[in-house]
C-alpha cells in the first residue's frame, strides 16, 4: 500500500526516509549475512576479517545428508523435521486464523454479557510466564494422552497445534476486534435486512473486508507454530528444525558451527518465502481497493 | 432456536457414547492376562538368563521388543547408543542360534547437547515416551534416582558379580544412590593439562620428566605460573593458560581438590563450600589475570573460534583440557594450516608433535596431584519396555531384557571401540587389555573385529579418522591418571552450586571482586537460597597473608 | 421490515456463543485451566516433572516464603529490579514507538522498497532464538572476533576490541538486551500497525494531499486517530510480553556475553532460580503467580491510561 501512483511527492523525503530505514536495518542485515557466509565457510565468519571466510559446500552438503558433524554423529532426517516444523506451523496459523476471526467478529459487532470482561481476561492473561503454564498444559496432556488410542505421534503433532494455538487466540481476538471496528455498521445491517444468516454475513461480506488483518493473524500464527520451542519439546514426539538447532547450540563445546548455520539458513528461507507470498496478499487487496 | 437445542441434545448423546466405546476399548486392550511365565530367575550366567528370557517372551506371544537409547555428547562418542544396539544384535543372534523366534529392535537418539537430552527425559518419562536406555552423566543420578525415573539394578546386578568385579571400583562407585546401583558404567575420562611443547621450548622451559615433577607434587600451581611468565614475557605465546567457558564444573573444580578441599560430606550427605581451598583458587585464576597470562573474558570466549584454535595454534601454553580433546582436534578443523591457510584438522602425529600432558598439578607444596573424571552410565528408565506388547503383565521380563542388554553392551570390545574412538577412558580391566592389545587394535583399524554390520557402517569414518597407534599410546598413557582421579558430588543441588562457582570465577578474572570478596559472594548466594543453604556446610577460613605465586 | 422480537435477547447471546465458543474451549482448556493448575502447584512442592508424587502434597507457603527469601538475600536482586525497571520501559518505547515508525516510513516510501525491508524486520523474530541470540554473541563480543568490534577497528574509531556486555557497566548490557529484544519487538508492531494503514481508506489521503499536507500531518492527524485501538493493543500486549519474556537473553547470559546483574531482568531470574541445577516448578509458579499479579495490574493501568472504556463502545451490529 503506498501512494506511487497518487501524486507526486518530494524525492528529497522519500530518499531521507528510505536512508534512516536503511541505517536502521543494518545491524540485521549484516548479523544475519555473517550466519549465512558462515553456512559456506569452513570456519564461522563473525567479524569483517576476511581471512575468515573458508568457502565451501560441505556443511550444506552434510545438512541434507543428516549429518550433525564432519565425523561421527548419527544421521538425522533433516527434511523429514523441515516438514514437521511445517505441520507444526501451518496448522496453528489455520486454527488461530479460524477461531480468531470468528472471536473478533462476535467482539466487535454483537453485543453480549461480559463481552468486555472477556476481552480483558485473554488480554492479561498473557502476563502469565511460559515457562510456568507449560506445567498446566502437561497436566492436561496427561489427562487426555490415553484417548490417542495407538499413535501417539499423531496425537502429540494434534496437541501442540491446538495447546499452541490456545496461546496465540487472545492476540487473534484483539487484532481482529480492531479490524472489524472500522467497517461500518450499515454494511451488514444491509445484509442481515436481506436475509442473510450471521453466518453468512461473517464469511460472506465480512471476512473478505478485513484480509488485511486476515494476513497479519496468518502471519503470526505461521511464526508462532514455527519458531515454537518449549511445546514442541515437551509434547511433540518428533524433532522440529527449531529443536535440531536449539539442541546444537545448546552444547558449544561440542557443536560444529558452520553446519549449524546452515540449518539456521535453512530454517529461515520458508518463512521468507511465505511472508514475500503474504504481502503480495496485501498488496494485490489493498490495490484492489476496499469499495468505499 | 429450538432446532439449536435439538442438534445440541443429539451431539452431547454422540459424545457420551463414544466416550463410552472407547473407554471400554481401552480397558479390554489394558487388560490382557498373560499366558506365560512374566519374570526369570537370573542366574548370572548370560547365555542361559538370555534364552530364558527370550522363551519366556516367546511363550507371552512376544515376537518383537523395541527399545529406544537415548544419549548425547560429543560426537565421536556414538558407541553410548551404538553400544546398545550392538547388544540387540548379540542378543538377536544368541536366541536364533538357540531357536528363540523374538527379536530386538532398537531406535537410536543421540543429541550433541547432554543436558538437553536430559531435560527432556525429565519432562517425558513420566508420560512413558522417554527413551528406555538412557546413557549420560552420572551427576544426574541422584535426580533420577530420587525421583523413581531409573530402576534400581542392584539385585540385578548381584547375579552378575563377575562382570562388576571387572569394573574399576570407583567408577562403579559413581553408579550408586544411597547405597543402590542405578547403573553400569559406560565411560570415563581424565582431565589432563595439556602443554605446547613448541612454546615450551621457545620460552626455554624444559619439559622433560614434567608429568612425574607434577606426579609427586613436585611441580605446582606456584610453579606454572611462573612459567606462564616467562611465556608471556619472551612473547612465545599470547596467553600462559587457558581452560573451558561457560561453566566451573567440572574442569575449574579440579583447583579445589588441588588445593586439598572438600565439596562433599559423606558423612552428613551435604556439600560443602570449603572456603579456604575456593579462596586459593579464586586467587589464582584472579592474580593470572591481573598479570595478563589468563584472558579476563575468559568465561565469555567463543569455544570454536577462540578456544580451540588457540590451543591447537599454539597461541597459548597451557589448556586445562579433556582426554577426549586429544581426537576431537583430529575429528574437528581447528588448526590453521600454516602453508595453505585453510583450517583443518590435525593429523594424530601433529598432535603427539605438539602436545604434552600432566596430571592437574597441586596447587601448592604440600597438596596433591589431581584429576576428574566424569563417567557417563547406562540407566534403564523405570518404565522400560512400555512400548512392548502387554507391558503392564510382563513388565518384569521387560526391566530383565533391559538388564541383560546392558551387561552385554558392557562387553569388553565395546567398551574399548568407544575409549578408542572418542578418547575416553575404558571402565573395565578386560577393556584396558583389549585397548593395548596391537593385533586387536589393528583389526579395528581394518573393521575386522567381530561387530554387526549395521554398527560397522554408522562409526566407519570414526574410526578411520581416529585408530591408530598413537590414540592408543595415549589412552594408555593416561589411564595412570584414574588412580589420582575425583568426582564432584553425587547430590541433587551440586549443579545448582556450581553454577554460583562460575559467577565467582567469572568475577574474578574480570577483577569485578577481589578473592575476598567473590568468597563472600559465594556464601550469600548460597545462604539466599533456603534449599541450598540447608544442604551446605560452609567450613573453613579464608587464610590471612596467603600469597601467590 | 422481518425483526425477528421473540426471543430477541436469548438469540442474540446464543449466536454470539456460537462465534466465541471455539475460541472460548480452546483458551479454557489451554490457557484458563493451566493458569488455575500452576497457582495451585505453587502451593506444592512439584519438582522434574513428577506429577504423581508430589501434586498431592500440599506445602502452604512454602514455595512463596522460598522466593521472597531470595529476594531479600541474593546480593544481585537490586540490580535485577533496575535492570527490570530500565529495560521494560525503553523496550517497550522502543516497539512502539519504532513500529510505528516504520510502517509510517515504508508507507511514504515506495512498495518496491519497503517489501524486502518488512521482510528484513521479520528476521528476528522468524529466527529461533538460539540463531538470534547467536547473532548478536558475535555481534557484540567483547573480543576482536566481535562484529562490532571489528567494524569499529577497521575504521579506526577504537584500538582494542570492548567488551560491551561487560566493561560499560550499566549501560552496555542494558543496551544489549534492549537492543536485541526491541528488534523483535517492533517487527510486532510494524506488522500491526502497516495492516492497520492498509485498511483506512485512500480517499482520506488523497483528499489530504491535495490540501497540501505533509507525511507527518497526514500520519498524525489521519492514520494514529484511526490506530487507536491498534496501538493500545500493541502497547499493552508488549509491556505484558517484556515482563514475561526471558528467552531472548537467557543466552546472552549463559554465554556470558553480558553481565548476569546487568543482563537479567525479573523473568529471567525466576527462570534461573528455579530451572538451573535442578527443575523445581512449585517455586517457578510461585513466582510466577507474583510476576502475572504485577503485570495483571500493570497492564490493566496501562488501558485505563490509554482509554480501554471509550474503545469499547456498544456494538451495533444487530438489527
Amino acid at each position: 500500500m503506498s501512494l506511487k501512483d497518487v501524486e507526486v511527492r518530494s524525492r528529497k523525503t522519500e530518499v531521507l526516509i528510505a536512508l534512516a530505514v536503511i541505517l536502521a536495518t543494518l545491524p540485521i542485515i549484516i548479523g544475519f549475512s555473517l550466519i549465512i557466509l558462515s553456512s559456506f565457510s569452513k570456519s564461522m565468519v563473525t567479524n569483517f576479517d576476511p581471512k575468515s571466510f573458508h568457502p565451501t559446500l560441505e556443511n550444506w552438503i552434510n545438512l541434507f545428508q543428516g549429518k550433525s558433524a564432519a565425523v561421527g554423529g548419527l544421521r538425522e532426517d533433516i527434511l523429514k523435521y523441515t516438514l514437521n516444523t511445517a505441520i507444526v506451523a501451518l496448522g496453528v496459523s489455520l486454527l488461530v486464523t479460524l477461531v480468531g476471526t470468528m472471536s473478533g467478529y462476535a467482539i466487535s459487532r454483537m453485543n453480549f454479557r461480559y463481552r468486555k470482561q472477556f476481552l480483558l481476561l485473554i488480554l492479561l492473561l498473557h502476563a502469565f510466564p511460559g515457562s510456568v503454564l507449560i506445567v498446566g498444559v502437561y497436566f492436561i496432556y496427561r489427562l487426555i494422552a490415553p484417548l490417542a488410542l495407538g499413535s501417539i505421534t499423531a496425537f502429540s503433532f494434534f496437541y501442540v497445534i491446538i495447546a499452541r494455538a490456545a496461546l496465540e487466540i487472545p492476540m487473534a481476538t484483539w487484532l481482529m476486534k480492531g479490524f472489524f471496528d472500522l467497517i461500518p455498521w450499515e454494511v451488514e445491517w444491509a445484509a442481515l435486512i436481506d436475509g442473510a444468516s450471521r453466518f453468512t454475513v461473517w464469511r460472506k461480506v465480512m471476512l473478505p473486508l478485513v484480509k488485511p488483518g486476515i494476513a497479519a493473524i496468518l502471519l503470526f500464527g505461521f511464526l508462532a507454530g514455527w519458531q515454537d520451542l518449549i511445546y514442541v519439546r515437551t509434547f511433540l514426539a518428533e524433532k522440529t528444525l527449531a529443536t535440531f538447532i536449539e539442541y546444537n547450540l545448546g552444547a558449544p563445546e561440542y557443536a560444529e558451527m558452520p553446519l549449524v548455520a546452515a540449518a539456521a539458513t535453512l530454517y529461515l528461507l520458508p518463512t521468507i518465502v511465505f511472508f514475500v507470498t503474504s504481502q503480495q496478499l496485501l498488496l494485490k487487496v489493498s490495490l484492489a481497493g476496499l469499495k468505499r | 432456536m429450538g432446532r439449536l437445542k435439538a442438534i445440541s441434545k443429539y451431539v452431547v448423546i454422540g459424545i457420551v457414547v463414544v466416550l463410552i466405546i472407547v473407554a471400554a476399548v481401552a480397558i479390554y486392550v489394558m487388560q490382557r492376562p498373560s499366558v506365560g511365565p512374566t519374570s526369570v530367575e537370573l542366574t548370572g550366567d548370560f547365555e542361559k538368563d538370555v534364552v530364558e528370557v527370550g522363551k519366556a517372551l516367546e511363550a507371552n506371544g512376544v515376537s518383537e521388543v523395541t527399545y529406544s537409547v537415548w544419549s548425547g555428547g560429543d560426537p565421536n562418542s556414538v558407541m553410548r547408543v551404538l553400544g546398545i544396539v550392538e547388544a540387540a544384535h548379540r542378543i538377536n543372534k544368541i536366541w536364533s542360534d538357540n531357536g528363540v523366534d523374538v527379536r530386538i529392535k532398537v531406535e537410536t537418539r543421540y543429541e550433541r547437547d547432554p543436558g538437553a537430552i536430559y531435560d527432556e527425559f525429565l519432562s517425558k518419562q513420566p508420560l512413558g515416551q522417554a527413551g528406555d536406555f538412557f546413557v549420560n552423566s552420572y551427576i544426574y543420578i541422584s535426580t533420577l534416582a530420587e525421583e523413581g525415573y531409573i530402576l534400581d539394578i542392584t539385585d540385578y546386578a548381584e547375579k552378575y558379580s563377575d562382570l562388576m568385579d571387572d569394573f574399576y571400583p570407583t567408577i562403579l562407585d559413581a553408579m550408586k544412590w544411597r547405597g543402590r546401583l542405578y547403573g553400569l558404567p559406560q565411560d570415563t575420562e581424565a582431565r589432563p593439562l595439556y602443554f605446547r611443547k613448541d612454546v615450551a621450548a621457545c620460552a626455554g622451559l624444559d619439559l622433560t620428566g614434567l608429568a612425574d615433577k607434577v606426579k609427586n607434587g613436585e611441580f605446582t600451581w606456584k610453579d606454572l605460573y611462573n612459567w606462564a611468565k616467562q611465556v608471556k614475557d619472551t612473547g612465545c605465546a599470547d596467553w600462559g593458560v587457558i581452560h573451558r567457558k561457560g561453566s566451573a564444573h567440572p574442569d575449574l573444580i579440579q583447583f579445589i581438590y588441588a588445593f586439598g578441599g572438600r565439596l562433599y560430606n559423606p558423612d552428613t550427605g551435604k556439600l560443602v563450600v570449603d572456603k579456604e581451598a575456593i579462596y586459593k583458587w579464586l586467587y589464582v585464576e584472579w592474580k593470572m589475570a591481573r598479570d595478563g597470562l589468563i584472558p579476563e573474558n575468559m568465561m565469555e570466549w567463543d569455544w570454536g573460534t577462540q578456544i580451540h584454535p588457540t590451543t591447537v595454534n599454539g597461541k597459548t601454553l597451557v589448556f586445562i583440557g579433556g582426554t577426549w580433546h586429544w581426537t576431537e582436534w583430529q575429528t574437528k578443523m581447528y588448526y590453521t594450516d600454516p602453508e595453505t591457510g585453510e583450517p583443518r584438522g590435525l593429523k594424530a602425529e601433529e598432535v603427539k608433535n605438539f602436545f604434552y600432558y600432566t596430571l592437574f598439578p597441586a596447587g601448592e607444596p604440600g597438596k596433591d596431584p589431581v584429576t576428574l573424571s566424569q563417567p557417563y552410565a547406562w540407566m534403564i528408565s523405570s518404565k522400560a519396555g512400555i512400548k512392548n506388547p502387554n507391558y503392564d503383565a510382563l513388565k518384569e521380563l521387560y526391566h530383565e531384557l533391559a538388564f541383560l542388554i546392558l551387561v552385554k553392551a558392557s562387553d569388553p570390545d565395546i567398551n574399548a571401540i568407544h575409549s578408542i574412538i572418542s578418547a575416553h577412558l575404558p571402565v573395565r580391566k578386560a577393556s584396558a587389555q583389549l585397548i593395548a592389545d596391537e593385533n586387536w587394535v589393528n583389526k579395528l583399524k581394518n573393521l575386522e573385529i567381530d561387530l554387526s554390520d549395521d554398527v560397522k557402517n554408522q562409526i566407519k569414518d570414526i574410526v578411520e579418522a581416529t585408530v591408530n597407534p598413537i590414540n592408543t599410546e595415549f589412552l594408555s598413557n593416561v589411564s595412570y591418571m584414574l588412580e589420582y582421579t575425583h568426582t564432584t558430588p553425587i547430590h541433587p543441588l551440586y549443579p545448582k552450586l556450581a553454577e554460583i562457582f562460575k559467577d565467582a570465577v567469572d568475577m574474578v578474572l574480570r577483577d569485578e571482586k577481589d578473592p575476598a570478596g567473590a568468597v563472600q559472594y559465594i556464601i550469600s548466594s548460597v545462604n539466599a537460597d533456603p534449599d541450598l543453604a540447608a544442604e551446605v556446610e560452609i567450613v573453613g577460613e579464608i587464610p590471612g597473608g596467603w600469597s601467590y605465586p | 421490515m422481518k425483526i425477528k422480537s421473540k426471543g430477541f435477547f436469548t438469540r442474540r447471546t446464543s449466536e454470539a456463543l456460537i462465534f466465541i465458543l471455539p475460541a472460548l474451549i480452546l483458551i479454557i482448556i489451554f490457557y484458563i485451566l493451566p493458569v488455575v493448575l500452576s497457582i495451585y502447584i505453587s502451593f506444592t512442592p512439584l519438582k522434574n516433572w513428577n506429577l504423581d508424587r508430589y501434586l498431592g502434597e500440599i506445602v502452604g507457603f512454602r514455595n512463596y516464603e522460598k522466593f521472597f527469601y531470595m529476594l531479600q538475600h541474593d546480593p544481585i536482586i537490586r540490580n535485577v529490579f533496575l535492570t527490570t525497571i530500565v529495560f521494560i520501559t525503553i523496550t517497550l518505547a522502543i516497539n512502539v514507538l519504532g513500529g510505528l515508525g516504520l510502517a509510517l516510513a515504508t508507507y511514504f516510501v515506495s512498495e518496491k522498497l519497503s517489501a524486502p525491508f518488512r521482510t528484513l524486520w521479520l528476521l528476528p523474530r522468524m529466527a529461533p532464538i538460539a540463531v538470534y541470540s547467536l547473532v548478536w554473541y558475535y555481534f557484540f563480543h567483547g573480543s576482536e572476533i566481535g562484529t562490532l568490534n571489528s567494524f569499529l577497528m577497521h575504521l579506526g574509531i577504537i584500538k582494542e576490541p570492548i567488551s560491551w556486555g561487560h566493561d560499560i557497566i550499566p549501560w552496555g548490557p542494558w543496551s544489549i538486551i534492549i537492543f536485541v529484544n526491541g528488534l523483535v519487538g517492533v517487527s510486532f508492531g510494524m506488522i500491526v500497525f502497516t495492516s492497520a494503514i492498509s485498511n483506512i481508506p485512500k480517499e482520506l489521503v488523497i483528499a489530504a494531499r491535495v490540501d497540501g499536507a505533509s507525511n507527518w500531518q497526514i500520519s498524525r492527524r489521519i492514520f494514529i486517530p484511526l490506530m487507536k485501538w491498534h496501538i493500545l493493543y500493541v502497547t499493552t500486549w508488549q509491556l505484558l510480553s517484556l515482563l514475561t519474556t526471558y528467552a531472548h537473553i537467557f543466552l546472552l547470559v549463559q554465554w556470558g556475553l553480558v553481565s548476569r546483574q546487568y543482563g537479567t531482568t525479573w523473568s529471567l531470574y525466576i527462570y534461573q532460580v528455579a530451572f538451573t541445577g535442578r527443575t523445581d516448578q512449585g517455586l517457578a509458579a510461585a513466582a510466577g503467580v507474583i510476576l502475572v499479579i504485577v503485570g495483571g495490574i500493570l497492564g490493566y493501568i496501562t488501558l485505563r491510561m490509554l482509554g480501554f472504556e471509550k474503545m469499547i463502545t456498544r456494538p451495533r451490529g444487530d438489527i
